[in-house]
């Protein structure tokens, strides 16, 4: 019972970081119909920059958070306006942009193996070893705090599409671009800004995940495939339905250590997401976008 | 008077043909002329496995239009149920083995048959799971592949050399059938997938064979390539055959030859060994990204790769013509 109490909250907390990680691949997707191939390498590039921070200036990996965003969605603008947008839109772009930004990748990943080598490295604070008692079993600090950034996270990016004009564009996009030119909304600013604010909730994603794990230059392909696995389970109907996937997806995981040797739980979310794909082949993302 | 149909145009052309048993020929007898190294030697046989490999990989993601991210999951089958046989008391004859491998990979494409109603990018990416699924599971399934630790085949440098021999025997078969499958009937069908399923299930195309179809064939021919790697490098470890890395090699040698084309994969492959070599030896901590702006630099500019450049630049000279007919054989 202890055991099964334990699972349940290891899900739970790693369910944050997964919804994280999905949501900048799923608002490119929604909007751009671009699937970002690059979303590893970005949040590669996040855990790094919470790295350096730490070690250079000491800052604290969560009050580098607002660096890691703000950089990350600067080079998210920079992907779009030099790279993205000059690729044909929709079927035609899939494998174009599916290489483009693959290449981007590869430049990300070895950019990190210049600068910092491929040794793995982690983020270590003077509360990093410490946990507090919930529900009879110890729970890391660090571990409650990603959860509940996530959670913030999840609610602004909630209020953000929702309440604002900026998100009712970003919809109105997503819906239908030729209607926004018609109706004034500047369509190609809208890309610009969406694909910057999917890349800063993957640099956010990764100083988050390097708070809990190491990492090296490869970090991001397991991340990229589980955000997958996620923006294809929940959709994108609501913010709230990547959270119910990620947690889907957390539970699988968590719960096939009972019964997988280890080494193979990684393969549980693969399997996952090849399910799902064949089961929804009708559209990936189910119908309805950030509606 | 009703008018004659039009004769459908033949296969191969007579030239094509000549010239095509000319060059195999040529490579063929090219070690007993020219005194190649042992390095060069070897170098030539990895061109020809990785030209028949392009190719094979070129079946799927150049005519039917289905980018596979996972052909390493072929690759690395081929090659360890080859090894195995050749591991056995008595040890099998190595070409069974390579056969048998490709078989064997070609049974497993069959399995991916869920994945095929896939389209676009919705394939790559399940591609890329169902590679990723079967890296793990075979670098787990340690009686088969030896696990984390490598497989190593008996050394026979004469066999190595010989290697050149099948490795250009397989290309020479490869090449041949991309020509077939790209002028026939099979040819035109495939196209027609990739241009629009649903269109083509209208006009009678049965898309969901043809895929299959293509799909084993392609995933065969990357399984025997596969055995004659295993026999080349006589260690095998699942993390590389079965790497994510090795997948990608597939698309980026096609993509940056030239998407579809027969030309292009060809002379991709060939530029991306004796790129890897050049930069592996030379610049190692600049592989990953070269690739990276390659892809990119291809992507953005000339999306027909090498072919592409090709075709432009001999437009550039005054021979349009000549060069729109060669870029519609290619």
């Amino acid at each position: 019972m202890a055991r099964l109490v334990d699972l349940i909250l290891s899900s739970v907390l790693l369910a944050g970081l997964y919804a994280t990680m999905a949501y900048g691949l799923g608002l490119i997707y929604g909007v751009l119909r671009v699937v970002n191939l690059a979303h590893g390498g970005v949040i590669m590039a996040g855990a790094y920059l919470g790295w350096v921070l730490h070690k250079a200036f000491g800052l604290d990996p969560y009050l580098s958070i607002p660096v890691v965003i703000a950089v990350t969605f600067g080079l998210g603008v920079v992907m779009y306006r030099l790279l993205v947008r000059h690729l044909p839109r929709g079927a035609a772009g899939g494998p174009a942009s599916l290489l483009l930004l693959f290449g981007v990748w590869l430049v990300l990943r070895n950019a990190a193996y210049l600068l910092f080598s491929g040794n793995d490295q982690s983020v270590r604070t003077t509360y990093s070893t410490r946990a507090v008692p919930i529900l009879g079993s110890y729970v890391s600090v660090n571990r409650l705090a990603v959860l509940a950034i996530a959670l913030v996270t999840s609610v602004l990016l909630h209020l953000l599409l929702k309440r604002t004009y900026l998100g009712r564009a970003i919809r109105a996009v997503a819906q239908n671009p030729d209607s926004c030119t018609l109706v004034g909304v500047d369509v190609e600013r809208i890309y610009t800004i969406t694909f910057g604010i999917g890349s800063a909730l993957a640099g956010l994603a990764g100083v988050l995940s390097a708070t809990i794990f190491s990492f090296n230059p490869a970090f991001g392909s397991g991340e990229l495939l589980k955000s997958f696995v996620v923006v294809v389970l929940g959709g994108l109907g609501s913010v709230f339905g990547v959270g119910v996937a990620a947690l889907i997806l957390a539970v699988v995981e968590v719960f096939a250590i009972l019964i997988l040797p280890s080494y193979l739980t990684a393969a549980v979310g693969f399997v996952l997401l090849v399910l799902v794909l064949v089961a929804r082949p009708g559209g990936l993302f189910g119908q309805r976008v950030l509606g | 008077m009703r008018p004659r149909p039009p004769r459908p145009p033949a296969l191969v052309q007579p030239r094509t043909a000549l010239a095509f048993t000319a060059a195999v020929a040529a490579l063929a007898a090219a070690p007993f002329v020219l005194r190649l190294s042992p390095y060069t030697h070897n170098l030539v046989t990895l061109t020809f496995l990785m030209v028949s490999g392009a190719l094979a990989w070129n079946w799927m993601g150049g005519y039917v239009g289905q980018v596979s991210f996972g052909h390493a999951a072929m690759f690395g089958l081929g090659g360890f149920v080859a090894a195995r046989l050749m591991l056995l008391e008595p040890p099998s004859p190595a070409p069974l083995a390579w056969l048998v491998g490709g078989l064997a990979a070609g049974v497993f494409a069959l399995g991916a048959h869920p994945t095929l109603r896939l389209r676009g990018p919705y394939f790559s990416i399940a591609t890329i799971g169902l590679g990723e699924a079967a890296r793990l599971v075979f670098t787990y399934w340690e009686n088969f592949t030896g696990g984390s630790s490598v497989l190593s085949l008996p050394i026979d440098v004469d066999a190595k050399i010989r290697l050149y021999w099948w490795g250009l025997g397989l290309m020479a078969i490869v090449i041949a059938a991309s020509f077939v499958i790209r002028r026939s009937t099979l040819g035109l069908q495939l196209l027609a997938i990739k241009a629009d399923v649903d269109a083509a299930g209208d006009a009678g195309v049965n898309a969901t064979f043809y895929q299959d179809l293509v799909f084993v064939l392609s995933g065969a021919v990357v399984g025997i390539t596969g055995g004659l790697y295993a026999s080349y490098f006589s260690f095998i470890e699942p993390n590389d055959m079965f790497g994510f890395d090795r997948s990608i090699g597939f698309v980026l040698m096609s993509v940056i030859g030239g998407v579809g084309t027969i030309f292009g994969p060809v002379l991709g492959a060939i530029v991306f060994v004796l790129l890897r070599q050049f930069l592996l030896a030379s610049y190692p901590q600049l592989y990953l990204g070269l690739y990276g702006l390659l892809l990119i630099f291809i992507i953005l500019f000339e999306p027909l790769g090498l072919s592409g450049l090709a075709i432009r630049v001999a437009r550039r000279f005054g021979r349009g013509h000549r060069a729109a007919a060669k870029a519609s054989i290619a």
